[in-house]
Formats: structure tokens, C-alpha cells, sequence
């Protein structure tokens, strides 16, 4: 089955053709355009201007990547919510014009499910080819971060998924914007406090680490970036201090990564999955990667992490999902009955 | 109108009290610093015009929508300009779109430009007294 998928859930356009065979699966176009540089002038990212950007691309992205007539395509997938109301509407309409024109099946994909199933993607880098690749065993324990999602996530088969936590306030992506527009650091936050805390003691101040103690699955980064908030407000005279200003951003980092590593550790616990998917687009912090595979390797548990290209939004695992869902008729909608659904909960 | 917050619960008890006497089409300015509790306000307002979405900070996306089943309010707008700086940049976010008498939109940080820019009807402001304490204060204007 060759899909299309399309992803217009927030500030990235993307397409992508994915071909899939039982459990194999070969990406033949995934084309990613970000509208970072745009939404760079609001410090985030703004709905309406995301859904002009979304229109201004998608019609040419279309025409470039993809056979006009369709030919050769049997199915589109498209990312129904979570996401800005405005942008997933775009996506959505071109979806179902598509499908419709093309007499094709069309599937609605929860974006949420979309970064698990980046995991099930092929990897440019193979050390041997000739072996198939490792997908995910299930029972597979998912923790998703990005700039708008904290959650974990519990996958039983393809389709079934439960969520077992998720954050009660910010998102950890968001704490890392919040800190870095605090220090004075351009958006998105995340790389640069990453940076700037290499060298920087992880010890030196003690931030809190929100609802740790707790035993749900439920995280908090609020009290984290108000904690961080009033250090620097005690420290006035040193925010141009390179040193203090390292181990500010080290020591948040260490927090969050401590609490989201922690947290997914004591659910491998509880739930002893076959594997562990980190996913999103705070997973290309390296710190977090880095401790989620020793600690979850420790636990027995194979831990995937998607390469860069396919943590941050794309199209190919909106394919991909939409391949899985595509599995079963019952998943198909009518063109006329999908809606954008901006809160869509991963089910 | 003045209250005290003991606990997260408790500002939403209060913002779920405010909520449910919105007629429709209000404008609501956010005041507080950061942490003060300002995307709860908001949580327990959506949650008792019977929604189950999840509400969570907009800083990120700016702006969330969230559909609701209240009786007089079938859409409640949430904002947060705490990363904007400039005035100007307002005008992206195509509000006249969303005013109507059904929909009710919140403003998080309204005053980031050094003066609010809109013309509410309400105010909320949120004080930090101690680590769990808040000082409430619903103003219509």
C-alpha cells in the first residue's frame, strides 16, 4: 500500500509517501517545510499566521512531490488533531479534497500517535542492511515532549493505545522557552539552554522537581520556571554573568530531564513494557536521551528513540499511523464526515 | 470582587463560579506573574462550561481554542502574549475573527506591551501571597 500523508498540526508543512508491506515499511518522499523563521518575530507560534503559511505551501509542496492524478497512491492519512484549530483545518480540507478526487480510502491520524509511530520509520544509517529492521515489541510505553505535549503513553497493539500521564500544566517543552526567554534567549528555547548549559553545574541550584514524589504518571513543569523565575530575580546583578548563567540553564536542565526521565522509569516499573519510544521534539535533547537509554536499558526495556529528522513534525509517521489504521476498514472516513478536532486525545 | 485561593481546587472553584455567570461574548484580561495560577483560572472556567478538554498554557502556541457546552458560551479563546513585544504583532492573530456574542476570550499577559492594548470587560488578577496562597480580584469594567 503506497500512502500520502499530510501534517499541517502546527508550524510545519509536510508531506510524505510511505510504501508498506505487513511490517515493512519504505519512505519515498517526506518533504518537511518549517515556518520557524516566520513565527521566529512572536517568540511562538501564531495560529492564523500558521494557517496562511500552511495554505501559501501546501498547493506547490503538492504539485512538486506528488503525482497529480494520484497514480499509484491508495490511501491518505492526515493529521486530524491534536494541534492550532486554524492549521490542522488546512491539512484536513486538502486531505479529504484529495480523497475524494482521487476515489481514495482517507484515514484521520492522531498527531500524538503519529511521533510513536516515527519509531516503526526505516533508518537512513544501517550498520547491516541486509537484517530487517527493529520495530517496536508490544506491550510498547511511549513518553512523548515536545513544545506542546507531555504525555505517556501506553501502546497494547497498533491502534490501542491508553494514556497513562500527562503534564497538569506546562508543557516541558514550554518550560525550556519559558527559561530560555527568561535568560534572554531566542525561540525555540530548548536547543539554545542546551547548549548553554554544557560547562555548567547541573548541582548548582536545587530547582524543584515537580509532583516526583507522587505516585501517578502526572507532570508539572510550572513550578519548575517559576522557581527558575524567582532565582534569577534574586540574582539581578549576575544575569550577565557566563558562569551563572551556565549553571542556571544546567541546573533547569537536570531538572527536567531528571523528572521526565524519572517518571517514565517508575512506569517501565509498573507496566513492564517490551520497549520504551521516546518521542517528540525534546527528544533530540541529548541529555534526555542519553538518560532515558541507560536507565530504561537498565530496566531490560529496548528503548527507540527516532532519528532528528522524524522527532520533530513531519509527514512519514502521519503515513505510517495511517498505514497501521489503514489495516482495518472500520478506521476509513468519508471525505464530508472529518473534522479538524484541535483537542484530539490519543485513543 | 475579591477572594483567597488556598489550593489549585480552589481557584478553580471561584473561576468556575465567574464562568458560569458569563453571558457571552466577554473579554477577560489575565494578570499575574508567572505561576501565579492564571492557565488554571482558566482550566476551571473551561471545565465548568461542561468541557472535558484539556486545558494547558497557550505560551507555545499562543493561542488555544477550546469548544464549550455552556449555555449562553459555545467557544472559549485562550491566550498568552507573554513571548510577543511588540504591539504590532497583534494584528497576526486575526482576533475580530473570534469575537462574537458566543465565544468568550481570555488574555494572559495583556499588559506585556507596558499598557493593554484591548478594551475588556473583566479583569482577573492573581497575586502571589505565599507558595499555595492567592489573592483573586475579578474586576468588571
Amino acid at each position: 500500500m503506497r500512502i500520502l500523508g499530510i501534517e499541517s498540526s502546527c508550524d510545519e508543512t509536510a508531506l510524505a509517501l510511505v510504501v508498506g508491506k505487513g511490517d515493512q515499511l519504505k519512505v519515498e518522499n517526506s518533504t518537511v517545510l518549517s515556518q520557524i523563521q516566520t513565527h521566529q518575530q512572536y517568540g511562538g507560534v501564531v495560529p492564523e499566521v500558521a494557517a496562511r503559511e500552511h495554505l501559501a505551501a501546501i498547493f506547490p509542496m503538492l504539485e512538486r512531490e506528488i503525482p497529480f492524478d494520484g497514480k499509484g497512491i491508495d490511501a491518505v492519512a492526515v493529521t486530524s488533531g491534536p494541534g492550532l484549530a486554524p492549521a490542522l483545518r488546512i491539512g484536513v480540507e486538502v486531505a479529504k479534497t484529495l480523497a475524494w478526487s482521487w476515489g481514495v480510502p482517507l484515514v484521520g491520524v492522531c498527531h500524538l500517535e503519529g511521533h510513536i509511530y516515527a519509531s516503526w520509520l526505516p533508518r537512513a544509517k544501517r550498520l547491516f542492511l541486509f537484517l530487517p529492521q527493529k520495530t517496536p515489541i508490544f506491550p510498547a510505553l511511549s513518553l512523548i515532549v515536545s513544545g506542546g505535549h507531555t504525555e505517556l503513553v501506553l501502546m497494547h497493539d497498533h491502534g490501542r493505545f491508553e494514556r497513562i500521564g500527562e503534564t497538569m500544566d506546562d508543557a516541558a517543552g514550554e518550560a525550556f522557552d519559558k527559561v530560555a526567554k527568561m535568560l534572554g534567549l531566542p525561540y525555540p528555547g530548548g536547543p539554545h539552554i542546551a547548549r548553554l548549559a554544557v560547562g555548567g553545574d547541573t548541582k548548582a541550584f536545587d530547582f524543584p522537581r515537580g509532583l516526583l514524589d507522587r505516585d501517578n504518571f502526572e507532570f508539572s513543569f510550572s513550578g519548575l520556571k517559576t522557581s527558575v523565575l524567582y532565582t534569577l530575580r534574586k540574582n539581578e546583578d549576575k544575569l550577565e554573568n557566563v558562569e551563572f548563567r551556565q549553571n542556571i540553564a544546567a541546573s533547569f536542565q537536570e531538572a527536567a530531564v531528571d523528572v521526565l526521565t524519572q517518571k517514565s522509569m517508575k512506569a517501565i516499573e509498573k507496566y513492564k513494557p517490551k520497549s520504551f519510544i521516546l518521542a517528540g521534539g525534546v527528544a533530540a535533547n541529548i541529555e534526555l536521551r542519553k538518560r532515558i537509554k541507560k536507565e530504561g536499558t537498565r530496566r531490560a526495556t529496548k528503548v527507540f528513540v527516532p532519528p532528528f529528522t522524524y522527532s520533530v513534525d513531519n509527514a512519514a509517521m502521519i503515513a505510517v499511523a495511517g498505514y497501521f489504521r489503514a489495516q482495518n476498514d472500520k478506521n476509513f472516513v468519508e471525505p464530508e464526515d472529518l473534522a479538524a478536532d484541535s483537542n484530539m486525545d490519543i485513543v | 470582587m475579591k477572594h483567597v485561593s488556598k489550593s489549585e481546587l480552589q481557584t478553580k472553584e471561584i473561576a468556575a463560579k465567574f464562568a458560569r455567570k458569563l453571558a457571552g461574548g466577554e473579554f477577560i484580561e489575565l494578570v499575574g506573574d508567572l505561576g501565579a495560577g492564571k492557565t488554571v483560572f482558566v482550566r476551571g472556567m473551561v471545565e465548568a462550561l461542561g468541557s472535558t478538554a484539556r486545558v494547558k498554557s497557550p505560551t507555545f502556541t499562543i493561542m488555544n481554542e477550546y469548544p464549550v457546552q455552556g449555555e449562553h458560551v459555545t467557544k472559549i479563546a485562550h491566550l498568552d502574549l507573554y513571548r510577543f513585544d511588540d504591539e504590532s504583532q497583534l494584528s497576526a492573530l486575526e482576533l475580530e475573527d473570534y469575537i462574537n456574542d458566543k465565544t468568550v476570550i481570555c488574555v494572559e499577559w495583556p499588559d506585556i506591551f507596558g499598557k493593554s492594548p484591548f478594551e475588556p470587560t473583566h479583569r482577573v488578577t492573581i497575586e502571589h501571597v505565599d507558595v499555595d496562597t492567592r489573592e483573586i480580584i475579578v474586576n468588571e469594567l
